[in-house]
């Protein structure tokens, strides 16, 4: 299942303003106050980077800045948690290969 | 730089009530990673078990919420989306604020990190799709993000119990839960909750292996033996798209390393965890811990521990006399771990050099109900020693007993019951239900039910007993709507399924099966029974129902039921047939004599 809850019995959800994220130069759906994490998620994109040493698929873990397993190119900086890290308009997102180029 | 008579590290339920306390005498600062203070608590929908003067039945984001409005009233800094990345010499803390390093200097600290969770290693644990417990609540429960369609959960201890429930609520399909011990690890309320729902819990089965190329897709589970070791040959492939790891929780120490408190491993207590004396201090003499990172507890000692902390640093650093204050809060302490289900910590603390008192649970016992049984009651089913009272604190009409000791399984006084069903709602284990049952062939019970849609007065529906099996049709004769979103339907079914129906739920598309052991469905049993049979024994030989291992216990009566409804005739008039030796399964050999072959 993908996307959002609308419905929900215990909680309601009221979501911010409608904003323009990037990954790998599409448009996805995101609103104000989602990680990248999870507005990628909603989107039905689950690996956010690719292992330094084996190039294994990695996604996120604790979705609370923990782990480290969901480090992605964000805005051209590299290793940035993505579950800790607000969209924000026109943010460009990519997925990380490997250790991430220092630029 | 910045100085504060007392910094809290962590805005859980620790760290904020430390703050509330310390922000009435002394200059203080929380900080915390979050956008907002809350911690665990924020995306946590259930209702919280305790006594009420601890938020006991409140949901934990609404507990979250008081907290955070209590310490928004004090004279307290708070500082939030600030990430403690060091403790550096000269009692300074570092964090980062906005992508800025700050420094800030502290008299005393109080850590207050809480713990991470723990992962498990087995083949592709990497693999997109395999999430922490706390990860799928963050999605689901804070973002309103559905984190998968068909999930399988790792460990069976309360917060698997708990995600699998919430899970359900968001309509993702729970293939099941599995357990490598031989006993459920949670609350029994929590796990019922579940099993009700038809999510099984697999015990002493493991996870071999996470299956798919860029996320999952599968997963192989297989049967454990007693040194936790796959038995081969068992193994079993199931289609889910996301594994959640819920096998508990280890304490986040680094700071507290930082900041030069002596570590010791105590596995009790989640594995390594700072030293620390009964009022929380460590062995540095200006800092203080408490809540997840002392112990992995639960909230409300978690808040006591935060109090107590921040009690010793005001004595500490004002000498107001907190003596009283202090002993009070180490009572209810030492009360709230008396339990059974604390065993591990008490042995844990002593360790540590902390002697909690063993307090009997007092063992009180129920009187039979059968003489109010005619009028509305409810029916209480929550026999384990765990820590709440909600219960009783609920019950206006002091028909609910606990007593001091708040380990003590709840007593019901029928007589006093009116049928208000407040207990019903505020019931964090959702284990109480109401009942009636008086001269007229169907009797009615209330349910208590959080999900969506919710049903409507004169819907069908099936009654479901409390392993998730279908158990009859039943009616829905009135919906309560509560405030807290804890509703009641209560439905009308014939009275003999009274004791077996705990659950509802919208008929599904597939029959369900009325005997596991033949595979017998419903269907099946309405179409013999439309084309003209109604005789239990007829229906029988057609079906082999109730002839399997099980020995029919279950399947007969839903079988009367199904020939009574469709006839009109109770099932008391109908002829419920002959049962059989052997009533358990026996191997062919032990009817054999001496020297038979
Ligand atoms: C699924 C689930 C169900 C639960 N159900 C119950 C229940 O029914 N009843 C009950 O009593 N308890 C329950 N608990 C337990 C309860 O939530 C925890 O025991 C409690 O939240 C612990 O509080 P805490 O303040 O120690 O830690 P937390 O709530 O974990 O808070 C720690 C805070 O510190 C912050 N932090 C950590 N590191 C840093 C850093 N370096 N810089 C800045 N901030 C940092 C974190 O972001 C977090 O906000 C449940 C827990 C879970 C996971
Ligand atoms: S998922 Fe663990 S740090 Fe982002």
């Amino acid at each position: 299942m993908e996307g959002r809850i609308l419905e929900h019995p215990i909680l309601s959800f009221t979501r911010q303003k409608r904003v323009r994220i990037f990954f790998e130069g599409n448009e996805i759906e995101a609103y104000e106050g989602e990680s990248v994490a999870a507005a990628l998620h909603a989107a039905g994109i689950k690996v956010l980077r690719y292992t330094p040493i084996n190039g294994r698929p990695a996604g996120f873990f604790c979705a609370v800045g923990k782990c480290s397993s969901c480090l992605m190119e964000i805005d051209g900086v590299p290793n940035v948690r993505s579950c800790m890290t607000k969209v924000r308009d026109g943010m460009q997102v990519r997925r990380q290969h490997g250790k991430g180029d220092l630029v | 730089m910045k100085e504060y008579d007392a910094i809290v590290i962590g805005g859980g339920p620790a760290g904020m009530s430390a703050a509330s306390v310390l922000g009435d005498h002394v200059k203080t600062l929380i900080l915390d990673e979050n956008d907002a203070l809350g911690g665990q608590l924020v995306k946590q929908t259930h209702k919280f078990f305790g006594d009420h003067a601890h938020y006991a039945s409140k949901r934990g984001f609404e507990i979250a919420k008081e907290l955070t409005d209590e310490i928004y009233k004090k004279p307290v800094d708070i500082s939030t989306a600030s990430t403690v990345i060091g403790i550096y010499p000269q009692n300074t803390v570092a964090y980062v604020k906005d992508g800025r390093e700050e420094l800030v200097r502290y008299k005393k600290l109080l850590i207050a990190t809480g713990a991470m969770e723990r992962q498990l290693p087995f083949i592709n644990s990497d693999l997109p799709g395999v999430y922490g417990a706390g990860a799928i609540q963050t999605l689901m429960n804070q973002y309103g993000i559905f984190p998968g369609k068909r999930f399988l959960i790792i460990g069976s201890g309360n917060i698997g119990l708990i995600l699998a429930y919430q899970l359900a609520q968001t309509g993702a399909e729970v293939r099941m839960i599995v357990e490598a011990l031989d006993k459920v690890g949670g609350y029994e309320v929590h796990a019922n909750k579940v099993k009700r729902l038809g999510i099984p819990i697999l015990l002493k089965h493991t996870i071999v292996k996470a299956m798919g190329d860029e996320s999952v897709q599968g997963v192989v589970i297989a049967e454990v033996d007693d040194k936790f070791g796959v038995i081969p040959g068992t193994e079993k492939e199931i289609v889910v798209d996301t594994i959640c790891v819920s096998v508990g929780l280890i304490p986040l120490t680094e700071l507290a390393e930082q900041a030069k408190c002596k570590i010791e491993y105590i596995p009790e207590l989640g594995g390594y965890v700072p030293v620390r004396d009964e009022r929380m201090h460590t062995t540095n003499s200006d800092v203080f811990v408490a809540g997840d990172l002392s112990s992995i507890e639960e909230a409300t000692t978690a808040i006591i521990e935060g109090k107590l902390a921040a009690m010793q640093i005001v004595k500490d650093l004002t000498k107001t006399d907190l003596g009283k204050e202090i002993s009070d809060e180490l009572k209810t302490l030492d009360i709230f771990r008396s339990g059974p289900k604390s065993f591990k910590i008490r042995k844990g603390l002593e360790k540590m050099g902390i002697k909690v008192p063993e307090i009997e649970v007092p063992k009180l016992f129920q009187t039979p109900i059968e003489n109010a049984k005619s009028k509305l009651h409810a029916v209480i089913e929550c026999t384990e020693e765990i820590p709440c009272n909600s219960c009783e604190s609920s019950c206006k009409f002091d028909a609910i007993k606990v007593g001091e000791n708040i380990n003590t399984p709840p007593i019901f006084d029928p007589s006093k019951c009116t049928g208000c069903a407040v207990c019903v709602t505020a019931c964090p284990g959702l284990a109480i239900f109401m009942e009636k049952l008086d001269e007229s062939p169907n009797a009615t019970i209330g349910i208590p039910y959080e999900f969506l849609p919710l049903p409507k007065f004169n819907e069908k529906m099936w009654g479901m007993d409390k392993e998730g099996n279908y158990v009859c049709d039943l009616t829905v004769k009135r919906v309560v709507k509560n405030p807290n979103k804890t509703n009641i339907v209560y439905v009308e079914l014939p009275k003999e399924f009274v004791d077996d129906v705990r659950h509802v739920r919208y008929p599904k598309k597939e029959s369900p099966f009325v005997c596991r052991c033949e595979e017998v469905t419903l269907d099946q049993i309405e179409k013999i029974i439309d084309s003209g049979i109604t005789d239990f024994e007829e229906i029988k030989r057609m079906t082999r129902i109730t002839m399997g291992p099980c020995g029919g216990k279950n399947c007969k009566m839903i079988t009367l039921g199904i020939i009574s409804r469709k006839t009109g005739i109770p099932i008391s008039k109908l002829s419920h047939g002959t049962s059989r030796p052997p009533v358990k399964p026996t191997e062919f050999s032990a009817f054999l004599r001496g020297d038979e072959k």
